[in-house]
């Protein structure tokens, strides 16, 4: 029935979901298995949405079902699965206080096992140093709407550099206008183009790191 | 409003521009290749004007973009008519508070949509009983401090047509003067966009049915902000409905035959729709074809593939833009050069408007807007072909 959940999720079949998951935890189905089995259908919706089958309303909608669930599930013995593919931070950079990309990028991350500190918006070079800090991340991601996000997204990579935390941080840039030429102009590593992209991206960093 | 342009009156320059304009929207042969100014951010920084100012005096704003234009260069006029007052316009479209300079924000900052659930599912049913007039009436309390909107209602009763008029005679029309979009945005800035994508899945007949009720004031509030003596057309705008963020079966019943609807019934009055289209719209492009001929012009932000739309559309609608926000801000002279002379040998000669895409943002390098107007008068001439 777990398979049949993942299907459902992908489907966006939301109140499907919500049975199913309801009768699963009435039959004694460990929750761990049935956040496993929604990440499972996460991981389908990407799919998808990389095959040119699903666009972002069908991610933003696939990622409201899925944090209700998870919600519904409440916090899971050693964790669940969260956090065991490794440690992220995001924020949208200073000055800019749009959140939507990032927020989906920070639900699709969580949905795929990743711990992520999630910084909000308008977020300084410091805070995302101190947030570094503080969890060990080994991925820094900064999301930027608008061009006057540029400047503090490479005050962002200096601050980390600075801090000497550079060596073993990767940093991803996304964003509408965020593209090569600025990732270059902020010194990262690479663009999270989408909320999949971003996902396959933090993989083969912190795979590499494990 | 449907202001006329007094018979006789303003200058030469405008008229020889607006005629240059026009003919560009009709594909027929131009001297040069219009090129029009859009810098609503980058304007006030580079005249000076702190930001402050600017967001809340619409004829401070027409001042800040009429000496922008003269300084950087000879622009044929403006892409939206630049006598705007921020919280007012940006408000009406989002249905969103607008964070502002001098406001929640230090006097020189960017202002900003602070987009949040604001509207709930209940006003969907008050929509429905009420009508969208009373709602706008109840809802924009909630988002706007009312005194200030009232003053700003005040301005665009009475100093928008003087400051058209002030353009006019500094030489500088407008491809669209006033504007409306689809009942889609305004209910996606009001219930935030995860809320209002979530609705389009869990109530799409109750959204629909509140989209169908609002669609003839959508329709009366383009046709009464146009300004037809002074701007051949008006915006009719799109961002959050763009065809890579909506899903294909909700793009085909809730966005695209209300673009149709608009269209057609400014089509019916004269005025020409500029599609300013935010995001990525590649998908759909062969769905323009369905808009009456030469009713439109295409105005993209840089994401959608101009070459494929000039490939698909033909002479259907005319092309205005797209040098990329990104460019402006990060690139250089000779990036701006190049993308222009591309522009032009891809898209043009004719039925080509060139502008920056979306809007020259804020830190917009002044050197790269020099070398935009420069690029566009060097190509515009030389690469227009055997049509010119």
């Amino acid at each position: 029935m777990t398979n049949e959940l993942a299907t459902v999720l992908a489907d966006l079949e939301e109140q499907r979901v919500y049975g199913l998951v309801e009768r699963l935890l009435g039959d004694g189905v460990d929750p761990s298995a049935i956040l496993a089995a929604c990440q499972e259908g996460m991981r389908l919706v990407g799919e998808r949405y990389e095959a040119g089958e699903y666009y972002v309303s069908d991610l933003m909608m696939s990622s409201a079902i899925f944090k209700k669930v998870a919600a519904g599930l409440g916090p899971l013995p050693g964790g669940g699965s969260a956090g065991a593919r490794g440690k992220v931070v995001m924020g949208t950079a200073e000055g800019d206080i749009h959140d939507i990309g990032k927020d989906l990028v920070v639900s699709t991350l969580r949905a795929a096992g990743f711990d992520v500190t999630d910084l909000g918006i308008n977020v300084t070079p410091a805070a995302f140093v101190q947030a570094i800090q503080e969890t060990g991340a080994t991925v820094l991601g900064i999301s930027g709407l608008l061009t006057i996000s540029f400047d503090p997204m490479r005050d962002t990579v200096l601050a980390v550099e600075a801090a000497g935390l550079r060596p073993g941080v990767k940093i991803m840039l996304g964003g509408g206008p965020v593209n090569e030429t600025v990732r270059e102009h902020a010194g990262a590593d690479a663009l999270g183009a989408d909320p999949p992209a971003a996902v396959r991206l933090v993989d083969a960093w912190t795979e590499t790191a494990r | 409003m449907s202001g006329r342009a007094p018979e006789g009156a303003g200058s030469s320059l405008f008229d020889e521009r607006l005629s240059r304009i026009q003919r560009a929207i009709r594909f027929e042969p131009v001297d040069r290749i219009p090129v029009v100014f859009m810098g609503l951010a980058f304007a006030p920084i580079h005249t000076g004007m702190p930001l402050s100012k600017y967001v809340v005096d619409g004829d401070a704003a027409l001042e800040a973009n009429l000496d922008a234009a003269d300084a950087l260069g000879d622009f044929d006029g403006f892409n939206s008519f630049p006598g705007w007052i921020v919280p007012y316009e940006l408000t009406a479209s989002w249905l969103s508070r607008i964070a502002l300079p001098g406001v929640e924000l230090p006097e020189n900052t960017l202002w900003q949509v602070r987009e949040a659930e604001v509207m709930t599912l209940d006003d969907y049913d008050f929509i429905l009983d009420h009508g969208w007039p009373a709602f706008v009436e109840s809802y924009l309390p909630r988002v706007i401090d009312m005194d200030a909107f009232l003053r700003y209602d005040e301005w665009y009763a009475g100093g928008l047509a003087a400051a058209t008029e002030r353009a006019r005679e500094r030489g500088y029309p407008s491809v669209a003067i006033g504007g409306t979009t689809i009942p889609f945005e305004p209910l996606c800035g009001g219930r935030s966009m995860p809320e209002f994508f979530a609705d389009l899945y869990r109530r799409p007949d109750k959204v629909k049915a509140v989209m169908d009720v609002m669609l003839p004031h959508m329709i009366e509030l383009g046709s009464s902000s146009a300004m037809s003596g002074y701007a051949p057309g008006l915006w009719v705008g799109g961002w959050r409905s763009a065809s890579a963020l909506v899903a294909p079966k909700i793009w085909n019943e809730m966005v695209f035959p209300y673009f149709h609807r608009i269209v057609e019934a400014m089509a019916a009055q004269g005025l020409i729709s500029v599609l300013h289209l935010d995001h990525d719209w590649n998908r759909d492009l062969a769905r323009l074809l369905e808009l009456p001929a030469r009713s439109c012009v295409l105005n993209p932000d840089g994401m959608i593939d101009v070459r494929k739309a000039r490939e698909i559309l033909g002479d259907h609608m005319a092309i205005m833009g797209d040098v990329p926000a990104t460019l402006f801000a990060a690139g250089t002279p000779d990036d701006i050069h190049a993308y222009v002379r591309d522009l032009v040998r891809d898209v043009g000669p004719t039925g080509l408007i060139l502008c920056p895409g979306c809007d020259a943002p804020i830190n917009t390098k002044p050197e790269n807007m020099e070398a935009f107007v420069a690029a566009a008068h060097e190509f515009g001439v030389t690469l227009r072909g055997e049509d010119a």
